[in-house]
């Protein structure tokens, strides 16, 4: 074997070890020196931003939080820029979570670091309605009253009690659903109240998940999707709040190039040594 | 006696609540609501139920010194500090339960699921070879995708972002649409399975 096949054959069986390498040190090093690629907005990103722009100040926004900390990078700043978008506009929010691992500290979390920033009021500004187990029950049963389902808030507070809860009893009460997820639910979301209750809504959801979501926005039962950790940074863009996935972005380029180098490199090793 | 129970059970919930939804009446409407509330009450039992089994099966190992049970013993270990904590102190911001989950359990679990991006790489580097036609197309559509979702790819070139679209829009959508209209009527066949008393693996035997 002369050592210009042997060049090709070794491109097809590159020592995995490296490859981690390289994708290690090119998750880090953008983070270190950020190269700043200019971002775009894809449509159903702006789509999602308008529904939310266009809601008048006081109107009733329920923001679900319904992710594992294991997606916590892609999800959390969608979260995060969705609330700043709802406070900045004076909207009233009400928080809830269907996930029982974590979810509830992590909403917890963002939640009074971005009420602290907007200085708004619990009870009148905002609610945490907390974790209740069954998500199938617990979307069916608001639609009818939410007091049913959460008869306390997060902090134990009656619902009767909070001055924003004694407007808002169901759905109808509410003027745009916000599902950030990371899993099925937000397929429940669609059909159990959307679908039943009427009540428009948009979501955040991760990369992998986006594929599958892309068929609500064409039925228009979603207004407008995030997709992954590049929606959350179009909407930090839209939303002039540049966060943790904008910072993100880098390493996600430089990754997925890398990715696409590595399989050209393994298909020329291919073609080269068939022949 | 046992079988039968269960199975009328959710013969009556799963018929009230299918009546309820389409006959809008109040007295029925109020009973599935009420069906609902304890559906989120006994899912709650169902959660410390989860615990006190996962606690035997661990305890059991762990006493016999089987398999790996250096790791049950700290699943056990970890289990009992995150309960206890959160019992006395709360689970809020400024708790033991909140600085274990903030700097220990949401780093570990991120870091789980941060490790695809490795096993994908080495994985796509290996399986993307252009074979056969079909093999290539996948091969082309994934580069296209990638590079459109990610602000390099519009860098390069400005127009990529809408070929991307357009294959998540179409061509995605075609495959994706099968396979939610074909899992929703599952999900109703399976449904009426149960209702109806023919499906009773729920009970752990068929």
């Amino acid at each position: 074997m002369n050592s210009a096949s042997e060049i090709f054959s070794k491109l097809q069986h590159i020592d995995r070890r490296y490859i981690f390498l390289f994708i290690g040190m090119a998750a880090f090093l953008p983070l270190i020196f950020p190269l700043g690629l200019p971002l775009g907005v894809t449509p159903s990103s702006e789509d999602l931003f308008n529904a939310v722009e266009n809601l008048e100040e006081g109107s009733v926004v329920m923001l679900t939080f319904d992710y594992y900390p294991s997606t916590l990078p892609e999800t959390e700043p969608m979260s995060y820029a969705a609330l700043r978008h709802l406070f900045r506009k004076n909207i009233r929010v009400i928080t809830l979570t269907t996930i029982p691992l974590g979810a509830l500290s992590v909403m917890e979390g963002v939640v009074k670091n971005v009420a602290r920033e907007y200085n708004k009021e619990y009870g009148t500004d905002y609610v945490n309605l907390g974790y209740k187990y069954g998500y199938v029950a617990v979307m069916l049963g608001m639609g009818r009253k939410i007091s049913d389902i959460f008869p306390r808030d997060n902090y134990d507070n009656k619902l009767e009690d909070l001055p924003l809860m004694q407007e808002v009893k169901n759905y109808d009460d509410v003027d745009f659903l916000f599902v950030v997820s990371d899993n099925a639910t937000v397929d429940y979301w669609v059909s159990l109240v959307n679908a039943q209750f009427g009540l428009p809504m948009g979501a955040g959801v991760t990369a992998v998940m986006a594929p599958k979501c892309y068929s609500f926005l064409q039925t228009g039962q979603m207004v407008g999707l995030l997709g992954g950790m590049k929606g959350a940074a179009e909407y930090e863009k839209l939303t002039q709040n540049q966060g943790r996935a904008t910072r993100g972005m880098d390493p996600q380029s430089i990754i997925h190039l890398l990715i696409i180098a590595f399989i050209i490199l393994g298909n020329i090793g291919y073609f080269v040594s068939k022949r | 006696m046992r079988t039968q129970l269960p199975v009328a059970i959710a013969f009556l919930s799963g018929f009230i609540m299918v009546i309820a939804f389409f006959v809008p009446e109040s007295n029925l409407e109020n009973f599935s609501q009420n069906l609902l509330t304890f559906v989120t009450i006994v899912g709650g039992f169902t959660l410390l139920l989860g615990i006190v089994s996962i606690l035997r099966a661990n305890i059991q190992v762990v006493k016999k010194r089987g398999k790996e049970w250096g790791f049950k013993l700290l699943l056990i270990l970890t289990l009992l500090i995150m309960s206890i904590s959160s019992f006395i102190w709360g689970t809020h911001e400024g708790t033991v339960y909140h600085w274990m989950f903030q700097n220990m359990q949401a780093p570990m679990m991120s870091t789980m699921f941060s490790l695809l991006a490795f096993f994908i790489a080495s994985a796509a580097y290996r399986a993307f070879r252009a074979r056969t036609k079909e093999a290539t197309i996948l091969l082309i559509t994934s580069v296209i995708v990638m590079l459109g979702r990610i602000p390099l790819g519009q860098f390069l070139w400005s127009r990529l972002p809408e070929y991307t679209d357009w294959i998540m829009a179409y061509p995605n959508l075609a495959v994706q649409r099968g396979i939610i209209i074909g899992a929703a009527l599952g999900a109703a066949a399976m449904s009426l399975r149960i209702i109806l008393g023919i499906e009773r693996t729920y009970m752990g035997r068929g």
